[in-house]
């Protein structure tokens, strides 16, 4: 049986290795879609985090408010902001035109006047406050307007972008308010307080008693920031390793076609052992496919100035993940082969299953920002046990045990295409 | 049934899901040791139905098949150790060399190390295949992919041999040596089970013959005797076309 099996496996790597185009199917094409994808996912990615969101900013106020809503804006990591365009002090008009031709994606313009119209309704609160409804103050401020601050938006640009860029605004303006009606208080107390030299001072800035940080809920030891490199690495290693069906069905439906499959089925050979023959050489494919796509994340990627993958804690876990994802592609394919009957057949029903399958289990978009409804079905999908399984290990330091149930389903998933392609081999035998 | 009798089958049916005919319709009969057997037909007459059947491929629908006293159905794994088979078309693959098909389907049947390799060096020397044994398949001639398609059905040297039309599409030179090679090996103990087109290559080749149409026997006996049966019939071919008539066959 060993003899069978070994000449099998034999067989399999002279066919593959003689098979220019299905090598390069298999190992060409991902490493491409790696680097481009996690270019052009990157690029997207620093757009926010690293260059920030063009912002074009009219002070017309000159005043508090404006001032610190500019030095808040330019501050934040999120914004990239511009108080000129091409040289020109930038106006209400320009940056109009401006946003409307997709030069900026928010254009935020602060009225004349503004910190002296918050000036003179905080300062009517605070007397009112202070005074009692009936104050003087209220009579001479009770015509004040309120500040209308003017937002100008890219049709095209996403909602979660402008959410991020208002909320941020918000803040400022709340920061100001506050500052002002600290300052406003202050002011007050002092009058009434006989010794000038003890009034509070800097009262707003001791008020700030409230801070956060930001800390990655991971187990690792190495500081893992998610990037696009964690996450494309494991996404579309798991996508090249499905795609292994294509030549994997294909080679299936050559035997067939060629007639080989015929006399196999007339020798003293069991289905079984011919198929494992594949499995193994093919398996054998995928761990070397994933060696490779770690090596263009570990190595190449950081080259095009791409941070480098950080494999978390776990090399067992790794090897774990990857021979069950192996497994379960190689099934797909064997099955995919043995349904198909026709090489044109597989190819289509390979390729488009399998971009359905990893396009519901999050490789193209991650599968936390789908509605519950596709969220749901992307539970089903192998290529998300899978990335989910990667997620685990990659971006949260987990170990052997923590994707131990994502391995038993993808083993699973294994054994139930080995029985559908046993079944159907026997079907087709009895026509 | 004769007790020399290596092939017996008897009532066997064949219906293909969705036909309205039956591509083997309750055939009987039996091949004895050492005969070179010919299983002769039009187009669709049920020759090819008929082989596949009696290598493992398809299930009958009815009836029982014996070979070397054990039954098909229950005993095929042990059957198919004992059998070769020439297929019609190529069953080889074109991207790996003679020897290295030779070397895997050797395999598959259970032979290994000198042996193999030993067989494998004869065949290809007897068929003149020698020199171009580390060429790929796909660059064969059409005669030299017969007669490598010929090697590997016999290469474990089988008790019996089936042979799907084992000489079409080649030239003269290459089928005389197909059919020389071929009757050394049924001299040398293996029995023949052989379709074809060619009534007059099975008319001097075959040692009995049997004329099958619409997946029912028409006639069976020795080329000789089917001749001398047939009023007016000088050859095999006559007879055929007798007994098959001369309509055009899908």
């Amino acid at each position: 049986m060993m003899t069978k099996l070994l000449a099998t496996v034999k067989k399999e790597i002279l066919l593959l290795i003689r098979d220019k185009v299905g090598l390069s199917i298999l190992f060409i094409m991902p490493m491409v879609l790696i680097f481009v994808m996690t270019l052009v996912q990157d690029s997207a990615f620093k757009t926010m985090n690293e260059k920030g969101i063009p912002v074009v900013f009219v002070n017309n106020d000159h005043d508090s408010l404006g001032i610190l809503i500019e030095e808040g804006l330019r501050n934040n990591d999120l914004c990239n902001v511009s108080d000129s365009i091409n040289g020109e002090k930038a106006t209400a008009e320009l940056a109009q035109k401006y946003v409307g031709e997709g030069k900026f994606l928010v254009g935020i313009i602060i009225p004349k006047g503004a910190t002296d119209a918050i000036r003179k309704n905080v300062t009517q609160l605070v007397s009112e406050t202070l005074n009692g409804p009936d104050s003087a103050a209220k009579k001479t401020t009770a015509a004040q307007d309120s500040v209308e601050i003017t937002i100008l938006i890219d049709p095209v640009a996403k909602k979660s972008f402008l959410i991020s860029v208002t909320s941020n605004l918000r803040e400022f303006i709340s920061e100001v308010k506050t500052k002002i009606m600290f300052q406003t208080f202050s002011e007050q107390i002092a009058e009434v307080i006989p010794d000038k030299q003890n009034a509070p001072k800097n009262t707003y800035k001791k008020s700030q008693i409230i801070t956060y940080k930001e800390v990655y809920a991971s187990e690792t030891e190495d500081k893992i920031v998610p990037n696009a490199v964690q996450h494309n690495v494991p996404a579309w290693t798991i996508f090249a390793m499905f795609f292994i069906a294509i030549p994997l069905s294909g080679s299936i439906l050559k035997e067939k076609n060629e007639g080989s499959a015929f006399r196999l089925h007339t020798m003293p050979t069991p289905y079984l052992l011919l198929v494992n023959g594949k499995i193994i050489v093919y398996v054998m494919v995928c761990l070397i496919q994933f060696l490779l796509m770690l090596s263009v994340g570990q190595l190449f990627l950081p080259m095009l100035g791409l941070p480098a993958l950080v494999l978390g804690n776990s090399i067992a876990g790794i090897f774990i993940l990857t021979l069950a994802t192996a497994f379960a592609a190689t099934g797909y394919g064997v099955m995919v082969g043995t349904l198909a009957t026709t090489e044109h057949q597989a190819a289509i029903m390979g390729s488009l299953s399998i971009l359905l399958l990893s396009a519901l289990g999050g490789i193209w978009v991650p599968s936390y920002v789908m509605p519950e409804v596709m969220r749901n079905i992307s539970a089903w999908s192998p290529l998300n046990w899978s990335l989910e399984g990667f997620y685990k290990l990659f971006l949260r330091g987990g170990h052997v045990t923590d994707i131990l149930s994502e391995s038993v389903k993808l083993v699973i998933f294994f054994l139930a295409t080995m029985t559908v392609s046993s079944i159907a081999n026997r079907k087709k035998r009895t026509v | 049934m004769s007790n020399t009798a290596i092939i017996e089958i008897e009532n066997l049916t064949k219906i293909f899901k969705n036909a309205t005919e039956p591509a083997v319709n309750d055939i009987s009969f039996s091949i004895n040791r050492n005969e070179i057997f010919g299983l002769l037909g039009p187009n669709g007459a049920g020759k090819t139905t008929t082989i596949s059947i009696l290598c493992g491929l398809f299930v009958p629908t009815s009836g029982k098949v014996t070979i070397d006293g054990k039954n098909l159905h229950t005993e095929s794994s042990s059957i198919k150790k004992i059998i070769g088979i020439v297929p019609q078309d190529i069953a080889l693959y074109p991207t790996l060399s003679a020897r290295e098909n030779l070397e895997f389907y050797g395999s598959m049947y259970g032979m290994r190390g000198k042996d193999l390799k030993d067989k494998i060096e004869t065949w290809l020397q007897k068929l003149g295949l020698i020199d171009a044994a580390k060429r790929k398949v796909s660059t064969y001639s059409g005669g030299m992919k017969r007669r490598v398609n010929l090697i590997a059905g016999v290469l474990h040297s089988p008790k019996i041999l089936f042979l799907d039309e084992p000489t079409v599409g080649v030239d003269v030179q290459s089928r005389n040596v197909i059919i020389e090679h071929l009757k050394n090996i049924n001299r040398e103990g293996t029995t023949i089970i052989y379709t074809s087109h060619h009534m007059e290559e099975a008319e001097h080749f075959c040692t009995r013959v049997s004329i099958i149409d619409q997946g029912r026997i028409l006639t069976q006996g020795t080329p000789a005797e089917l001749i001398s049966n047939n009023n007016g019939a000088t050859n095999l071919e006559t007879v055929f076309l007798n007994l098959t008539k001369r309509k055009l066959r899908d």
